[in-house]
């Protein structure tokens, strides 16, 4: 095993210390706070659950880039580079790396759901009941996509419209909803097609898209009820 | 009969176990503060491979253990249907002595209730293209894939709608003593730096495999393993129900697909120290194999994650061989009728499908002992989702 300096931001002194770690091509910024925890460290506090990029838990900065510490390997970074792990800046911080992201999740409508058709399968032989499977959403509601947006007035934010546009995509029936939703002052209308977010998200939900296809959908619909306006007078 | 408000209950560890039991009890009335040193599920539960068990994993060396997974999943599919993949497992026999385990498979699941469908080759591959084509036919039951992360966060997000207080990043540094009787712990608040000391009538320690750390604090010795496991995950939904073998549970046999990802598990060995789970380099190697035996195409998709937790397994045991022998089963242990202190329970064993039950049984074991008469309702009552844990405020 390789040794190498990461420096970790500390509320207590409000600058990073630093560390050595052991790492091979596995190790993760996970595995480095853990190890520092577990030898130099027990009270340094950092959000984590899954270890495999699917709770969306582990958000950080390492060298300014938003990354889950779980998938962001040390091998990774050149080893001329320092490593500089601080928290998600946007976020509610409650000590060293760790945040409470309250906030982040009252953003999403009540009923957005979790799950989703994963693949429909209609060859002859599949038994009956099986012609379609179910998968989560690949959306992970890390809250990276939030954090990378430049956007500084108060609005809805990236992760929040991406969800209600799957939510149009799964249930077209009920699309007026979610496009009034969307239509929201604190929606659509706030975002300044950056698309940092779509560039950070480690699970490829791509938001910057959905928000674009948010909005083309309810200029669409509008168009469609002056039309229908002009048509009644 | 007793006021189950006038009890006050601290539950130490923040998993999934702890999650049922918190909800369990402030459903039935009780009192309750959770305490977990890190963030909530940071220990083994969020780690799980995610296979929600129909129970026929374990249905041939043990019915009970079955039917009590498969009652579980028709509990947790109506409570929780948003952290769970509902779809499939397909036990596949992948050559001749499998096959030959097909007859006794079937009638263990049939004794315990566990849907169990023979699917011919033909159907098998329909089903999954990418499953080895020699494959000889395979067993259908109603496994699934829960989020390891989301589902006991539902729990969470109920038992903090009702009342309970969870406080994260707050470890346990000693229990405090009345004579022989426990009657509260002392603990650090890592946000604040603070010490305190919380009172209460009884102490539930639900810290998995670091249950015999707690319990060394009131210098019991408790019969638990720390039995630690590696997974592996590559990019790419390769199936979409739960691969595994038509043969005993051994390592490597289990294939499940969430999200984008395929994951291959698992492998068993075992540590004094549960904080210590690095991943050998053999696991990796030897599970990249085991998955590409069943699904030829896992070869050719990315390396996304390995990873390693810690199972809780109930029972000590000194060789390898014997700790792949431990019931898994749950154990409720009242230290006042086995150890002569008073005022702890510690629970080992248990598996992420049956947390509610967990919940249930060890609420079950804290009413008789306070003389509360609560039935138990979380089976029948829909948990809120795991968004409502943080949508009702920041947690102080």
């Amino acid at each position: 095993m390789n040794e190498r300096t990461v420096a970790v931001y500390r509320t207590a002194t409000q600058k990073v210390s630093e560390f050595t770690v052991p790492y091979n091509e596995r190790t993760t910024i996970i595995d480095a706070l853990e190890y520092i925890r577990l030898q130099e460290e027990p009270d340094l506090m950092f959000r984590q659950s899954c270890h495999h990029g699917s709770c969306g838990t582990c958000g950080v900065a390492v060298n300014g880039e938003f990354v889950l510490a779980c998938i962001k390997r040390l091998a990774d970074i050149p080893e001329d580079q320092p490593v500089r792990i601080e928290p998600l800046p946007t976020m509610h911080q409650i000590g060293d790396l760790a945040f409470d992201p309250a906030e982040f999740f009252n953003e999403f409508p009540d009923d957005i759901t979790y799950t989703r058709v994963s693949d429909v399968n209609t060859d002859a032989a599949v038994p009956e009941g099986m012609e379609h499977y179910e998968r989560f959403e690949n959306c992970i509601e890390c809250g990276l996509c939030v954090t990378s947006c430049p956007v500084t007035e108060d609005w809805m934010g990236p992760a929040a419209l991406a969800s209600i546009h799957r939510m149009v995509e799964k249930s077209p029936h009920e699309a007026d909803r979610w496009l009034d939703l969307a239509a929201d002052a604190r929606g659509v209308e706030r975002c300044t097609k950056n698309f940092s977010c779509s560039r950070v998200c480690p699970t490829g939900v791509a938001p910057g898209k959905r928000i674009t296809l948010l909005g083309a959908a309810i200029k669409k619909r509008a168009k469609a009820r002056a039309a229908e306006g002009e048509s009644d007078a | 009969m007793s006021n189950a408000s006038d009890t006050h209950v601290v539950v130490v560890g923040g998993g999934g176990t702890g999650a049922a039991i918190l909800y369990d009890l402030v459903q039935r009335g009780f009192k309750a503060t959770l305490f977990e040193r890190g963030e909530l599920t940071c220990g083994s539960t969020g780690r799980h491979h995610g296979l929600l068990h129909s129970g026929a994993r374990y249905v041939v060396k043990d019915r009970e253990v079955g039917r009590e997974c498969m009652d579980e999943v028709r509990i947790l599919t109506r409570i929780a249907p948003e952290a769970i993949e509902a779809n499939r497992g397909i036990f596949v026999a992948f050559d001749e002595e499998e096959l030959a385990f097909r007859e006794t498979f079937e009638q263990a699941c049939a004794e315990a209730d566990i849907p169990a469908q023979w699917l011919t080759s033909e159907q098998v591959l329909a089903m999954e293209p990418r499953l080895n084509p020699g494959l000889l036919g395979g067993v259908m039951v109603p496994d699934g894939t829960l989020d390891a992360y989301r589902l006991p966060m539902h729990f969470f997000a109920g038992a903090r709608k009702l009342g309970a207080v969870i406080r994260n990043f707050t470890r346990v540094e000693s229990l405090v003593f009345e004579g022989r009787r426990i009657a509260g712990v002392t603990v650090h608040d890592l946000r604040t730096g603070a010490d305190e000391t919380v009172k209460c009538d009884l102490v539930i320690n639900a810290t998995g495999g670091w249950a015999g750390r707690l319990a060394a604090m009131a210098d019991i010795e408790l019969p638990i393993t720390p039995a630690p496991g590696t997974m592996l995950a590559h990019q790419g939904r390769l199936v979409n129900n739960i691969i595994e073998r038509l043969r005993p549970a051994s390592d490597g046999d289990i294939l499940v697909p969430q999200r984008g990802l395929s994951i291959i598990g698992s492998t068993q060995w075992q540590t004094d120290d549960p904080d210590d789970c690095t991943v050998p380099d053999a696991d990796v190697e030897f599970l990249t194999k085991a998955a590409i035996e069943m699904v030829p195409d896992f070869k050719e998709t990315a390396y996304h994650k390995a990873w390693a937790a810690v199972r809780p397994l109930a029972g000590a045991s000194s060789t390898e061989e014997e700790g792949r022998e431990l019931s898994r089963d749950f154990d409720v242990r009242d230290h006042a009728k086995l150890d002569n202190v008073e005022g702890m329970l510690s629970l080992t064993g248990g598996k992420a499908t049956t947390l509610r039950a967990m919940g249930e049984k060890t609420v079950d074991v804290v009413c008789d002992l306070f003389d509360v008469d609560t039935p138990c309702r979380t089976a029948s009552e829909p948990l809120p989702n795991y968004r409502h844990f943080f949508r009702q405020g920041v947690l102080v």
